[in-house]
């Protein structure tokens, strides 16, 4: 019922009040015009952009490499970003101050400062390291760097010297990546096998619902874990990578199918469905004209909310080294670098990767609970 | 049977897990007359109904009507032999609401019917929904709201466009107007009765309304538990009624005044 009827003056209360805009004004925008009041998932949705931009362009955007170290600079701390010098001019064009090493005489541990005195500034689409976009296309320009001898670390290095802001982007794609591939994954598995067990009901729908019970009642990690450590040890990265998304996806669909059953069952008593059966629109038409439409928004809703799962999967067991091994670089693998207690302590920095996978998970599920919103007014927490 | 008859039902069933909803009924319907079907909530009036149009399927029984290209038995068709016959028949839902999907505009509702039976050209089916806008009485430019836009009665209308658009000869109307108020219900009423002489339609009617049914039926059947208990012409039947389940139902026909013995409808009082 909740998608038949928008609450009277849902549209007022939207911000159009003109009586002709209110009557053509579509019910996907109708629900545009209400996601549009929530601040946060908003502003969750334009963070998320932004950080699947800067994935997808991560070679262009990294100054450097995944593997490329800088000898002068192990577990060196994040650079700042300066406009004025130690005397106090101002620069126009940005820069950073090369590295102090010192050795502490307490600890002997490296430990750097800023060289007030050696500054770097920061060139923007210059050339630098040399690269190929997408594995596709060899080119050298980055969106910054500093001039060849100099170097630039806004997120600090690690203990072999390689830069982790490069290595968190390029980390970036991948988790991020696995999410959006897996919850697609999860979107057709969800929609094929809820909507059979929804539509045709009887015996399809017995063995699906059993399946889905089944399946929730099992621990989700321990049985990630036990598949994980499953996938041959020689296989490809690219292979273990679709292997990971797979093993996520399979315990992912389970809520989905859920709604989307439970969304076709009562949809099926709809009278504008049976109306349309009764005009003689036959089944594949029905589903497509009427049934799907009408919850396609519950699904993005849903699918938004399940990406997380499935980022902090691929963290977990990259975490705990049964998901993505080195050479490849995720977030969940430079996490699994930074596991010993004393890194953190040490080197902080080496966190920067879990900040995102945290920032992230955490977006992903504002972005979801507006689009949720968004979609179902009747919903608590929903439109007043 | 007469020779004019366009449907016939005989010994229809339906039970839900075993419980009857529809038990053994039997009626005919004549072209061009409005048959009112009448009782108490849950007396299986919509099952029936939706039996004979097969929107759901019974258990037994045979259900035969008279097609354009002959009689055929509903009862055995296949979805896919259902299709072309449903430009034939239609169904008028009783929740102006529900019946209407809110993602389309009145435009696409009412050109859905002729796109699924592939009826004329883009030109031909916008000018056949117009013409169909005028005679439910609504504006054309309702063609590109979505129905939310709509009140109540304005709904209805386009119900009855979508099921009249393909020109059909059987129409059913399941509580088509109980979700009205009352001169909302006279308004369609109204239209239902001016469509019927204008494209010879003939109504199965559903109400528990009595004074609704008196008022446009020409013949009754009275439902109880699943089974038809009495039939015959509306004044008739409401003026000697036979059954005391019937002169039940009779009473509860509401009267502004309670010594007022029940008159007709008198179309002034609700506004005709
Ligand atoms: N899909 C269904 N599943 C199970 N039982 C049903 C179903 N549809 C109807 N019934 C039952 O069949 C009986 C007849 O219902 P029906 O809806 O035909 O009555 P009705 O005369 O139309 O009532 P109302 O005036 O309330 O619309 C009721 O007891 C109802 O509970
Ligand atoms: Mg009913």
């Amino acid at each position: 019922m909740s998608e038949v009827a928008l609450p009277s003056g849902a549209g007022v209360a939207a911000g159009v009040t003109d009586r002709e805009t209110a009557a053509a004004i579509s019910p996907r925008r109708l629900m545009w015009l209400r996601f549009r009041r929530h601040r946060l998932a908003l502003a969750s949705g334009a963070f998320l952009l932004v950080l699947y931009v800067l994935a997808a362009f991560c070679e262009f955007v990294a100054p450097y490499g995944t593997t490329t170290r800088n000898d002068d600079a192990i577990n060196a701390p994040p650079m700042g970003v300066h406009f004025f010098d130690a005397e106090g001019r101002f620069h126009l064009r940005p820069f950073v101050y090369a590295y102090r090493m010192e050795v502490n005489p307490d600890t002997w541990m490296r430990e750097y400062a800023e060289d007030t005195g050696t500054r770097h500034p920061i060139r923007f689409f210059a050339r630098g390291e040399p690269y190929e976009m997408w594995n596709l296309f060899p080119m050298d320009r980055h969106l910054f760097t500093t001039d060849a001898g100099t170097y630039i670390h806004l997120f600090g290095t690690d203990p072999l010297g390689r830069d982790m802001f490069s290595r968190v982007l390029y980390g970036g794609r991948i988790s991020l990546s696995i999410g959006i591939v897996g919850v697609v994954l999860t979107i057709v598995l969800g929609i094929l096998l809820g909507g059979i067990a929804g539509y045709l009901g009887g015996l399809a729908d017995r063995v699906v619902n059993k399946a889905i019970e089944v399946l929730q009642c099992l621990p989700s990690l321990p049985l990630w874990m036990a598949l994980s450590a499953a996938l041959p040890v020689h296989w490809s990265p690219l292979l273990v990578y679709f292997g990971i998304t797979i093993i996520l996806s399979l315990f992912g669909w389970t809520a989905l199918a859920r709604q989307v059953r439970g969304r076709f069952l009562a949809l099926r008593e709809e009278e504008f469905v049976m109306a349309a059966r009764l005009i003689g629109a036959d089944t594949p038409r029905v589903i497509r004209k009427h049934m799907l439409p009408s919850f396609s928004s519950h699904i993005i809703a849903t699918a938004t909310l399940a990406v997380p799962a499935m980022i902090l999967g691929e963290t977990a067991l990259s975490f705990l080294g049964i998901g993505l091994r080195p050479p490849v670089v995720s977030w969940g693998v430079l996490m699994f670098q930074a596991q010993n207690p004393l890194v953190i302590e040490l080197t902080p920095w080496q966190m920067f990767p879990g900040l995102f996978v945290v920032l992230t998970v955490m977006a992903f599920n504002l972005l979801g609970d507006g689009l949720r919103d968004a979609a179902d007014p009747y919903s608590t927490g929903g439109m007043k | 049977m007469h020779d004019d008859t366009l449907l016939t039902v005989t010994g229809l069933s339906k039970h839900f897990d075993g419980v009857p909803a529809v038990e053994d009924v039997s009626f005919d319907v004549r072209r061009s007359e409005t048959l009112g079907i009448v009782g108490e909530s849950g007396s299986g009036k919509t099952t029936l109904a939706r039996c004979i149009l097969r929107a759901i399927d019974p258990d037994a029984g045979v259900v035969r009507f008279r097609s354009a290209d002959g009689w055929v038995e509903l009862q055995d068709l296949s979805p896919k032999e259902l299709i072309p016959l449903r430009r034939e028949m239609q169904m008028i839902f009783q929740d102006p609401f529900a019946s209407l999907n809110p993602r389309m505009t009145v435009r696409e509702i009412l050109e859905e019917p002729l796109v699924v039976h592939r009826v004329g050209n883009r030109e031909e089916r916008l000018a056949a929904v117009l013409d169909m806008l005028d005679h439910v009485q609504l504006e054309h430019d309702s063609l590109t709201r979505y129905p939310h836009a709509f009140s109540g009665g304005q709904r209805q209308r386009i119900g009855i466009a979508r099921a009249l658009i393909l020109r059909p000869n059987l129409v059913v109307c399941d509580e088509s107007v109980s979700a009205l108020d009352v001169s909302v219900q006279a308004q369609i009423i109204n239209l239902l009765e001016d469509l019927q002489r204008d494209l010879g339609l003939t109504y199965l009617f559903v109400a528990h309304d009595l004074s609704v049914v008196q008022h446009i039926c020409d013949r009754v059947l009275v439902m109880h538990r699943g089974r038809v208990v009495e039939s015959g012409v509306v004044d008739d039947l409401f003026a000697n009624p036979r059954e005391d389940y019937t002169r039940l139902l009779l009473s509860a026909i509401p009267s502004p005044d309670p010594d007022v013995p029940l008159r007709p409808l008198d179309r002034r009082s609700v506004g005709l």
